[in-house]
């Protein structure tokens, strides 16, 4: 409405002063928020074919003709300008930034759509909001900004993949994590890492190449990915160049991260004292010759008071360095850049460390053909040692998380001679002075001499030509590579520790994917009076080839050796592994609105998957969506609602998608595999397939309100969401009599559903000159049913780590929903728990009965009839997915301070807190300080810690999944804060800067949570969709500090 | 206009495009069950596949015989830990507990490899000799599965005469899903297809093997015999423990079978461990450097001090065998326990896991105890049956040349004669849970650990919560 009466208002004028004769008229454009000239401005004659360009000071010179009055001024970027000449012969320009309006661009499967014209649920968020943080990872900071997306980090290991969940766990059996797409290339994503450090190959992404990042998350919007889409998809858009001058920009940042929120456990007394007493209640008293703990002494005769968090834990230091060239003219668009980040964990010894090259060009060959593509190398270096906290490492022996905690305190490092403080015999840790043998290893041994190590090599790369064939209709074909190079290394040590079984071992192993994936899209656009038809048809070709090799020296043959390549007995293959995979599809959409109206979208996909017998490959998905702007109307602005709205949408979507996504490459087949017996070569039945195999479908709903008050000040909207997942590629269990291996097959049977509400409000509460303050704020329900399972329904029950089984996937739950023997606190009478049977019945344990009698009935003392265990007595205890999460973003401008700070939250669900189950063990582990202070030890004592029995590891959850050791899950956590400061201008200009900003920032600053683990954020089964928020032994997560600075010329 | 012209064809030739190949491409590193058993060289694979199944962790490569001996009274444990027997070691075992969840599957997959192979093997188009010759490996190997499972899921024999519940019997190949509730046989049910797999591969396999190798790695005539001397010693059927060792053992000195490959009992017990192909050995697990027993699954990971085992029992010195006044210092038994840091370890088996020694799985003096415990047992009133002793004092002898004959005055004291010998002759090698269990006796006390009386539910292992979790028609034992 407003540039309607802009373009009447100049044509008045127009036409006021045309009279004028033939005339040169010169000028400067400049850009209106710096002032800088511009160049390559767009200059055209309005009414005529005549033009010019701005040159490289921003300077023009055109001949205008009689009756010719107005220029028109274009850039990309900038808001054109229509500027009356009148009799003037010298004009100053400024041209304003169009950033406005480029932000409401959103980017869609294979195109972009305008924000107001989407009838699709897409998150967008700017580059600008993960450029400058303490990550890995991009991901890893995303937490919290979008609705529909939670994602949160399972621990402080570095580079450990979040978890994503694009609005719910949209799998059981394969991946729940979307599809990452980078410039329109699929990518690889997930850990490949060697199962003790982790390596998140999304961590070869340079967070600062980062232009935006669009989650698409409902049918309309994904079923363009098809098979791929069923967990949502991640759009990642590189920076180009942006017209004007040539841009340079530093962006660096160093600080420091330390682990927080640590469980305070026992020092050396109080571990004495509780052991020995654990002794005394078990009837093996201590006796100073074979049983009992004893201090041990150092040189000047103290008592070893060893803190092992201290050697396990650091304050690590982080630096970041980010530079990068940019800039375009009408012709070329090109931006370089450069990374080198060194980021220590909060682990000694785990470290990463990133090299990363990007050069992004377009070129505009003539007015039909623009040709351009992208290179993006990295190299990055995760090391570390054995950290107990990626997923499957729980229960290792030497993971360094369990050992922080679990180790007797009361023994030292180092021997007083020196040396280090092992029992070669035993594989343990020395005793000390304790007469009862100690357990677990001696982690600085481990962190002096082990090492693992994952670097990858990483090439993303694409090459594209766009045609624009006839006015309207353009096509693009698009070849891009993902190659990724993996070198897992790992070195343990034939003294203590994992090493010792095959007397020291270095593994070396290589594995190679390389994607190719052609992408040819065809595209119409054209409008027909009020009638607005977009649409597109394309063909993608997707191959995948990965491999794997490398060995596995046994022996070290001389201690100095610590590399693969030294002095080894023995070789043995290990990291074998070949696949390949095809996917094929053929796509199109239709986009059409009337008069911006009325809005609709349909988009369907054929795939065919290499992983599926001949039979399905083939499979169909679509997705449909209409919208209806209401601030459009007549009815509207005649009521005078625009007044109130400046916005007002109504949008519904329905599809299908598909899942193939972590598939197995040849998932149908039957197979016997090759082995050994002795010398002998084996065959040997190692897959049960199935042929029957299909697609997995995700049917989503999706229905949205859009509103804008206050000419866009304040934006909410509102989302409804409903997943429809059937034909789930389930591991289905097969009893293991049946001896099928791996006791599973691959089936299409189950179904599971996803519903809930998003809100989103964003904003701009204070708008002054001197002051802002802008708010956006977002939540998301979720409602996760599984609706079906195998014939019968039977349960699944998901290990953590192949030992502890807390996880459930039952009929009518939420996925992976807790199901623990429930207890009933400590019976003051004896200091016993109390463990429920399934019919309520109340039994309690003492360990320091005769195995047949340790359980009695609470009720009357006699000895119970069985024991309390999951099989028989286990329950639901409730849902270990989040109900709701989102995120508070604030951002504060006072004058040139900014102020940023990002809250996160996630509750209504449980967590599974495993590690406190070790914390309280009666083994000869450590315990948690509560341990020591609130123990039963008289009749009467009121607490939940039993009395202490030697050797117990059922009471307090070790042997058994209990239900005191499943706590509430609701947290707040102060993600982030920045608070920046911006210099002048007119004292940079002075040393030729264009801008500087100092900032200093904190991450995970805090949480507020009533739950009583290190963190309610752990995940130890990572991205594992059926055992989410099990705490397991696992580091916390880590707290940085930082201090950074972006500069630009 | 060219560059259009151009870019229409380009455009046209894409949108067909799909490359049926990729699309369809073959695994290169399986082979598929349509080629599996399609020659004489892949059935032999897959039988050879048979037995290292056989060997798993969980089995034969150590642990089987693990759970049998720290069930007992022989062994201490030094490392609480709980994937390494501890918690069978206490009798604390719940449905879910690692051990008793992946011996239960490590124990059907033989089983249902068997099964494939049987079936696979039945429909080749090898010649009937091998056909028959490898089917009775298979089913050799799944008898000895199925024994294996009895002895630590399901109550003794001897209790009711094995009329109590056993274990699952699937004897057809399981390569799809559905199938999954089956109910518990007996016990006496599940022996009756063991001993019916036995005499069917008695009568199948060959007589020997001409390699020294081949000779204790796969099952010939001998071995089958034997192992039936074991399962109808456990089934208190002494008649036929008889007969059947009758076949391999001689009346009397010199011990050497007369069926080939003419067992006998070795001179030196010494090198019994250390020769893996000498003539005592009936049957024995192969490992080498590239097919080792796994992480914590060998016989010399548990008993062995560091740097070559893991420490993680030692010799209960106090009232375990070792502490038999009757087991003399000069027995050359002895040198196998090993004093390292004031405590004793058991080094039958004395190299690391990437030199793993072979598992001894039948040798001939068990045989010979068998038939000696069996004698004595079936001898009328108190007798005293003179070759069972000459058996016994041979196997002692042996190890102790100077010692005196035993001189039992009774059957009884015969009898506990053979069973202590027993003790000691098998000391590692997974028989004490069966000893304790088929007699009837209590699991003595040890340590800080309680005995268990036969009638306690701990006297069994709980059935595996994965199994309950699926088969709907299989029971859990009493107390679990």
């Amino acid at each position: 409405m407003k540039k309607l009466l802009q373009s009447l208002f100049i044509m008045l004028l127009v036409a006021a002063t045309a009279i004028a004769q033939d005339r040169t008229v010169t000028g400067t454009v400049k850009a209106k928020e710096d002032g800088l000239p511009l160049p390559g401005v767009s200059v055209l004659v309005k009414g005529a074919k005549v033009g010019t360009q701005t040159g490289a000071d921003g300077k023009f010179t055109i001949k205008l003709a009689q009756g010719q009055n107005a220029l028109t001024f274009s850039f990309v970027g900038f808001v054109s300008q229509t500027v009356n000449v009148a009799n003037a012969t010298n004009l100053n320009v400024s041209l304003v930034s169009d950033a406005q309006q480029l932000s409401e661009v959103v980017v869609v499967g294979y195109g972009t759509v305008s924000k107001k014209d989407l009838t699709g649920s897409v998150a967008s968020i700017g580059g600008d909001k993960v450029k400058d943080m303490p990550v890995q990872s991009f991901d890893q900071a995303l937490s919290g900004r979008a609705a529909g997306v939670n994602i949160t980090i399972p621990n402080g290991v570095v580079n450990n993949p979040p978890v994503i969940r694009v609005r719910g766990v949209n799998s059981i059996s394969l991946s729940s994590f979307p599809l990452v797409v980078i410039d329109g290339v699929p990518t690889f994503s997930g850990d490949f890492g060697n199962g003790n450090v982790a390596n998140n190959v999304l961590g070869d992404i340079n967070p600062a190449d980062i232009e935006s990042v669009e989650v698409l998350k409902d049918a309309a919007a994904a079923a363009i990915y098809g098979s791929r889409a069923a967990a949502g998809v991640l759009l990642i858009t590189t920076k180009k160049g942006k017209q004007g001058q040539t841009k340079v920009s530093y962006d660096t940042w160093m600080g420091f991260t330390n682990p927080f929120n640590l469980v305070d456990v026992m020092d050396g007394r109080q571990f004495e004292t509780v052991k020995n007493e654990a002794l005394v209640n078990a009837g093996t008293p201590p006796d100073g010759t074979t049983r009992g703990f004893y201090p041990y002494l150092d040189n000047n005769g103290n008592p070893t008071n060893t803190n092992w968090y201290d050697v396990v834990y650091r304050t690590g230091s982080s630096q970041n360095h980010n530079l990068s060239v940019s800039g375009a003219n009408d012709k070329t668009n090109y931006y370089f850049s450069a990374g080198y980040s060194k980021q220590q964990g909060m682990i000694r010894m785990n470290d990463f460390k990133r090299l990363n090259a990007t050069m992004n060009l377009d070129h505009k060959v003539n007015k039909t053909i623009t040709v351009g593509g992208k290179f993006q190398y990295a190299n990055s270096d995760n090391q570390g040692v054995n950290s107990g906290s990626v997923p499957g490492g729980a229960f290792a022996s030497s993971g360094i998380a369990r050992l922080g905690f679990a180790l007797a305190p009361n023994v030292p490092v180092f021997l007083n001679n020196g040396d280090y403080n092992i029992n070669t015999v035993s594989n343990i840790i020395g005793g000390g002075a304790n007469k009862t043998a100690v357990t677990f290893t001696n982690p600085q041994l481990l962190l002096d001499r082990n090492l693992f190590t994952s670097l990858t090599e990483r090439t993303i790369a694409n090459v594209y030509a766009n045609v624009n064939i006839v006015d309207g209709l353009t096509f693009r074909t698009t070849y891009g590579i993902d190659h990724l190079n993996t070198v897992n290394k790992a070195f343990q040590n034939a003294l203590h520790g994992d090493g010792v079984a095959n007397g020291g071992s270095a593994f070396n192993s290589i594995s190679t994917l390389n994607r190719t994936n052609w992408t040819n899209v065809l595209n119409y656009m054209k409008s027909f009076g009020s009638h607005n038809l977009s649409a597109l048809v394309g063909n993608e070709q997707q191959y995948t080839t990965s491999e794997g090799w490398g060995a596995n020296r046994q022996g070290v043959t001389d201690p100095f050796y610590d590399e693969f390549q030294g002095g080894f007995n023995t070789i043995v293959p290990f990291g074998n592994s070949l696949g390949e995979n095809y996917l094929t599809s053929f796509f199109g959409r239709v986009n059409y609105d009337y008069k911006k109206k009325y809005l609709l979208s349909l988009n369907g996909r054929r795939d065919g998957y290499s992983a599926f017998s001949p039979d399905n490959k083939w499979g169909n998905f679509w997705g449909a969506s209409a919208g209806w702007v209401v601030s459009q109307e007549d009815f509207f602005t005649k009521a005078g609602l625009d007044k109130v709205f400046s916005n007002l949408k109504v949008r519904g979507s329905y599809g299908i998608v598909g899942n193939n996504q972590g598939i197995n490459d040849f998932a149908f087949w039957s197979f016997f595999s090759s082995g050994l017996y002795g010398a002998a070569p084996t065959l040997g039945y190692s897959q049960a397939g199935n042929r029957n195999l299909q697609w997995e479908t995700s049917k989503k709903t999706d229905i949205g309100l859009e509103m804008g008050f206050l000419n866009g000040r304040i934006n909410f909207e509102a989302t409804y969401y409903n997943n429809n997942i059937d034909n789930l590629i389930l591991d289905e269990p097969q009893a293991p009599s049946k001896g099928i291996p791996g006791n599973s097959i691959l089936q299409n049977v189950g179904s599971m559903n996803n519903r809930g509400f998003e809100f989103t409000l964003n904003a701009s509460i204070i708008r002054n000159s001197n002051f802002s303050w802008n708010s956006n704020f977002n939540i998301t329900t979720l409602k996760n049913e599984v609706t079906s399972l195998a014939a019968g329904g039977a349960d699944i029950q998901i290990a953590t780590s192949g030992l502890e089984r807390p996880s459930m996937i039952r009929v009518g739950q939420s996925i992976g929903s807790f199901y623990a023997v429930r207890t009933g606190g400590v019976n003051p009478a004896n200091g016993q728990r109390i463990f429920f049977y399934r019919d309520g019945t109340a039994v309690q344990y003492n360990h320091a009965a005769p195995a047949a009698s340790r359980w009695t009935l609470v009720a009357t003392g006699a000895v119970a009839p069985r024991v309390a265990d999951q099989a028989n007595d286990g329950v639901i205890i409730g849902p270990a997915l989040p109900t709701w999460t989102g995120g508070w973003e604030n951002t504060f401008r006072y004058k040139n301070f900014d102020l940023n700070m990002l809250f996160f939250f996630s509750g209504g669900n449980y967590v599974y807190n495993g590690t406190k189950a070790g914390l309280r063990d009666m083994r000869v582990w450590n315990n948690s300080t509560e341990v020591f202070n609130n123990r039963w030890q008289k009749p009467g004592d009121i607490t939940n810690i039993p009395r202490v029995v030697f050797g117990d590891n059922i009471s307090n959850g070790s042997g058994v999944v209990i239900s005191e050791n499943v706590e509430k899950g609701d947290f707040l956590k102060l993600r982030n804060v920045t608070l920046g400061y911006t210099l002048p201008k007119s004292v940079l200009s002075k040393v030729g800067i264009s801008s500087l900003r100092v900032y200093a920032q904190a991450m995970n600053a805090f949480t507020l949570t009533n739950y009583t683990g290190f963190d309610p954020e752990i995940s130890s089964n990572g991205n594992i969709n059926g055992a989410p928020s099990v705490d397991r032994n696992s580091v916390p997560q880590a707290r940085s500090f930082n201090f950074g600075i972006n500069v630009g010329f | 206009m060219k560059i259009k012209i151009l870019s229409l064809l380009l455009v046209a030739s894409v949108f067909v495009a799909c490359n049926k190949e990729k699309l369809e491409p073959i695994p290169q590193t399986s082979l598929s069950e349509a080629v599996a058993f399609s020659d004489e060289a892949r059935c032999l694979q897959q039988v050879n596949g048979v037995y290292t199944q056989l060997k798993a962790g969980q089995l034969y490569a150590g642990r089987y015989q693990v759970y049998q001996d720290v069930r007992g009274e022989e062994f201490i444990n030094e490392t609480n830990n709980a994937v390494t027997a501890w918690l069978t070691w206490q009798h604390n075992l719940t449905a879910s507990a690692n051990e008793v969840q992946s011996f239960w599957s490590s124990a059907y997959a033989t089983i249902n490899r068997a099964n494939v192979v049987i079936d696979g093997i039945s429909k080749s188009p090898i010649s009937a000799a091998s056909k028959a010759q490898f089917i009775a490996e298979a089913k050799f190997v799944r008898a000895t599965a199925y024994f294996m499972l009895l002895q630590m899921y399901a109550r003794p024999f001897t209790d009711g005469a094995g009329n109590k519940l056993g274990v699952v019997l699937r004897l057809t190949p399981q390569t799809s899903s559905g199938d999954d509730n089956k109910a518990r046989s007996t016990v006496a049910e599940v022996y009756t297809q063991i001993v019916k797999d036995l005499n069917e591969a008695e009568a199948d396999l060959p007589a020997n093997y001409a390699d020294a190798t081949l000779r204790v790695t796969r099952a010939h005539k001998s071995t089958a015999i034997a192992l039936k001397t074991r399962v109808y010693l456990n089934m208190a059927q002494y008649g036929n423990v008889i007969t059947e060792a009758n076949k391999l053992v001689p009346n009397a000195a010199p011990w050497t079978s007369s069926m080939a490959p003419a067992n006998a009992l070795n001179a030196s017990i010494a090198t019994v461990f250390t020769n893996y192909t000498n003539s005592e050995v009936i049957f024995s697990m192969p490992f080498t450097a590239l097919n080792t027993p796994g992480t914590q699954n060998g016989l010399g990971w548990y008993y062995n001090p560091g740097p070559n085992g893991g420490g993680e029992f030692t010799v209960n010195t106090t009232n375990g065998i070792a502490a038999n006044a009757g087991w003399t210092a000069q027995d050359a038994r002895r040198s196998f326990l090993v004093v390292s840091s004031g405590k004793t370890y058991l080094r039958k088996w004395p190299n690391p896991n990437n030199a793993a020694d072979w598992n001894p799985v039948i040798r001939y003096a068990e045989v010979m105890l068998n038939l000696a415990e069996a004698l004595a047992r079936n001898a009328q009133g108190t007798t005293v049956d003179t070759r069972a002793l000459a058996i016994l004092n041979a196997i002692r002898k042996r190890s102790d040349a100077n010692i005196a004959d035993f001189a039992p005055a009774t059957k009884d004291e015969l009898v506990n004669l053979i069973l202590t010998e027993r003790r000691i002759e098998l000391l590692g090698e997974g028989f004490r849970t069966s000893d304790i269990t088929r007699t009837g006796s209590s699991f003595p006390a040890k340590g800080t650990v309680a005995a268990i009386a036969p009638a306690a539910n701990q006297y069994v292992w709980p059935i595996s919560i994965a199994e309950l979790l699926v088969n709907k028609l299989c029971e859990q034992n009493t107390g679990y």
